[in-house]
């Protein structure tokens, strides 16, 4: 499998004393999503700024499609498109100019250029709205905006950086459903920062957690998921009289880790809830202990990056800090 | 380096604001400065009225305001994330900082435009030869290219909006007074006199002035050696400083 991204011990600090990025070891392959979480000031977009030639490393290689990033960055400035956490669309132009504008930068000669404008602006649904002035367009319009500029490039890599931070839920599920639809067609790399954890489990192949410049963790949703131990399954039983029979017949089906009764819940850990649950049942049955109620918690990304990283991800301060900004921007 | 250009003109076509009010200063030392100084003979401006002497110098004061508040909208867009995509585009970066400079020319020929006429009106005589006219906007069009550029220097390290007013108008003013804008360099103290002969605006008004009101081209090849000089080193150091620009 060729890979997209690879980066080697990467370190990078700023003004010899902040350590932005500790010693960075990261593949992706081709065609995957890749997220990379993690909370603010943790490296993430420091990382990105150097796999897209913006910055050079301190110390340490990277590289993007097997070029090196800091000798051969015009060579991949020709193959990827990156689209920053702030806007970068003109405000003071419409969105059909925006992307006319980006299409000559871009190299795309005159023939081909209309075509291909027609062409994002119809995937990116904006065809009503191209010749409007950016200025009075929605947050998650400026964001299919950005992204239709970046396909016009038809990229083998996109990086986004936090691509939908401050847009409501609604807007941020016609980005990631435009962002699907777009790596489907055109079988790019998608590389994505987001301290949105919803959004790595939900459209991520392979996620990166990242803190305080290191990589802690790194692993599919599923995987890192398992790895923090056990689904637990909780029965609510009638009355508080549950036999040390009944404990010891579930404990000894082969799909259970734990057993624990405590005031009249029964909390099952095991592997996988899904797959357990019917047997559990069934024992339970037989034993003559009906249960009220059934619950199963799984682990979440949360309880990931708490073991991982020590911490929990805090992210409120962040989004209106980012919100402000993106306001005072739209307003010139 | 041309779409810069162009996206320049698309801007302006939807919002002109700007360069109307910006022409309201230069438009007051035309129609009222310039008459009332002329009136005092104060000033020994050879066979010329006095207003007539100091339009293309108004003129070059209100291009060059033009060009040097250009930086404002680099620092706009540090502050957004254009400069850091167009960095990630395959267009060069000399391009990008050459080509943003000459798109303020394009601005500086409109704020042109608008004051002509009026300089016209209160009876300012040009020379009445389209090629003249033509090279005098061309070289206007030139030499904003560098003094945007010194405004893309300052942007690299004056990162906030409101430095970089403060800043702006710190160059402008010493340029102007100490140039042969308003008065020949002739009759400014000697120390003046020196600043004037390094002061690229002295050579650009004097261009514009021999173009557009005497028609004495005597000095003109001397006068574009400097704008050109000018400009190089300019580009070259904009360039070196747009690196610090976006980190």
């Amino acid at each position: 499998m060729e890979l997209a991204v690879e980066a080697r011990s990467l370190v990078k600090v700023y003004d010899g004393r902040i350590k932005a990025l500790d010693g960075v070891d990261l593949k992706v392959e081709m065609g995957k999503v890749f997220a990379l979480l993690g909370p603010n000031g943790a490296g993430k977009t420091t990382l990105m700024r150097i796999l897209t030639t913006q910055l050079k490393p301190t110390s340490g290689e990277a590289f993007v499609f097997n070029f090196d990033v800091v000798h051969h960055g015009s060579e991949i400035r020709r193959i990827v498109s990156y689209i920053p956490q702030e806007m970068s669309v003109w405000t003071d132009i419409s969105g059909y100019e925006n992307l006319l504008i980006y299409a000559k930068i871009y190299g795309i000669d005159s023939g081909s250029r209309e075509k291909a404008i027609e062409e994002v602006l119809r995937s990116m649904d904006m065809e009503g709205v191209k010749d409007n002035l950016v200025r009075t367009y929605s947050g998650g319009m400026v964001r299919r905006l950005e992204i239709a500029c970046a396909l016009l490039a038809k990229p083998k890599i996109l990086f986004l950086d936090e691509p939908t931070i401050g847009l409501d839920p609604s807007a941020r599920k016609a980005v990631w459903e435009k962002l699907t639809s777009f790596k489907k067609d055109f079988e790019a790399t998608v590389f994505f920062n987001t301290h949105y954890m919803d959004e790595a489990d939900l459209y991520s192949d392979e996620i990166a957690i990242i803190n305080k410049g290191k990589l802690v963790k790194l692993g599919s949703s599923e995987e890192l998921k398992h790895s923090v131990g056990g689904e637990v399954i909780v029965f609510g039983i009638n009355g508080n009289d549950v036999g040390e029979d009944v404990l010891e017949a579930v404990r000894s089906s082969s799909l259970v880790k734990d057993v624990i009764f405590h005031n009249s819940e029964l909390s099952v850990v095991v592997e996988n809830a899904e797959i357990a649950l019917p047997s559990i049942i069934d024992i339970l049955k037989g034993k003559g202990v009906p249960a009220k109620k059934i619950s199963m918690t799984k682990p979440t990304l949360d309880d990931v990056f708490l073991k991982y990283a020590g911490t929990r991800l805090d992210t409120i301060g962040r989004i209106s800090e980012v919100t402000q900004v993106r306001r005072m921007i739209r307003r010139g | 380096m041309l779409v810069m250009i162009e996206l320049e003109l698309r801007r302006l076509k939807h919002d002109r604001t700007e360069i109307y009010s910006r022409a309201i200063q230069p438009i007051l030392w035309i129609v009222v400065y310039g008459p009332i100084m002329g009136g005092v003979k104060a000033i020994p401006t050879g066979d010329i009225p006095y207003t007539d002497f100091i339009t293309p110098g108004v003129l070059i004061q209100s291009t060059t305001f033009v060009s040097i508040f250009y930086g404002l909208t680099i620092v706009w867009e540090r502050e957004s994330g254009i400069l850091k995509k167009l960095l990630v585009t395959p267009a060069s970066r000399y391009a990008t900082v050459i080509g943003r400079s000459m798109a303020s020319g394009v601005r500086a020929i409109f704020q042109a435009l608008i004051i002509v006429p009026v300089a016209l009106l209160i009876g300012v005589k040009f020379v009445l030869n389209p090629l003249y006219f033509v090279s005098s906007l061309f070289i206007i069009f030139l030499a904003s290219g560098g003094f945007a550029a010194i405004s893309i220097f300052v942007a690299s390290f004056m990162k906030t909006r409101e430095r970089f007013m403060g800043i702006g108008q710190a160059i402008i003013m010493p340029l102007f007074f100490a140039s042969n804008a308003l008065y020949p360099v002739k009759i400014m103290p000697p120390l003046l006199q020196e600043f004037a002969l390094v002061n690229p605006m002295s050579y650009v008004v004097d261009a514009v002035r021999s173009l557009m009101i005497t028609g004495d081209l005597s000095n003109l090849p001397l006068d574009l050696v400097a704008i050109a000089i000018f400009d190089l080193v300019m580009f070259v150091i904009a360039s070196i400083s747009f690196r610090k620009i976006i980190e």
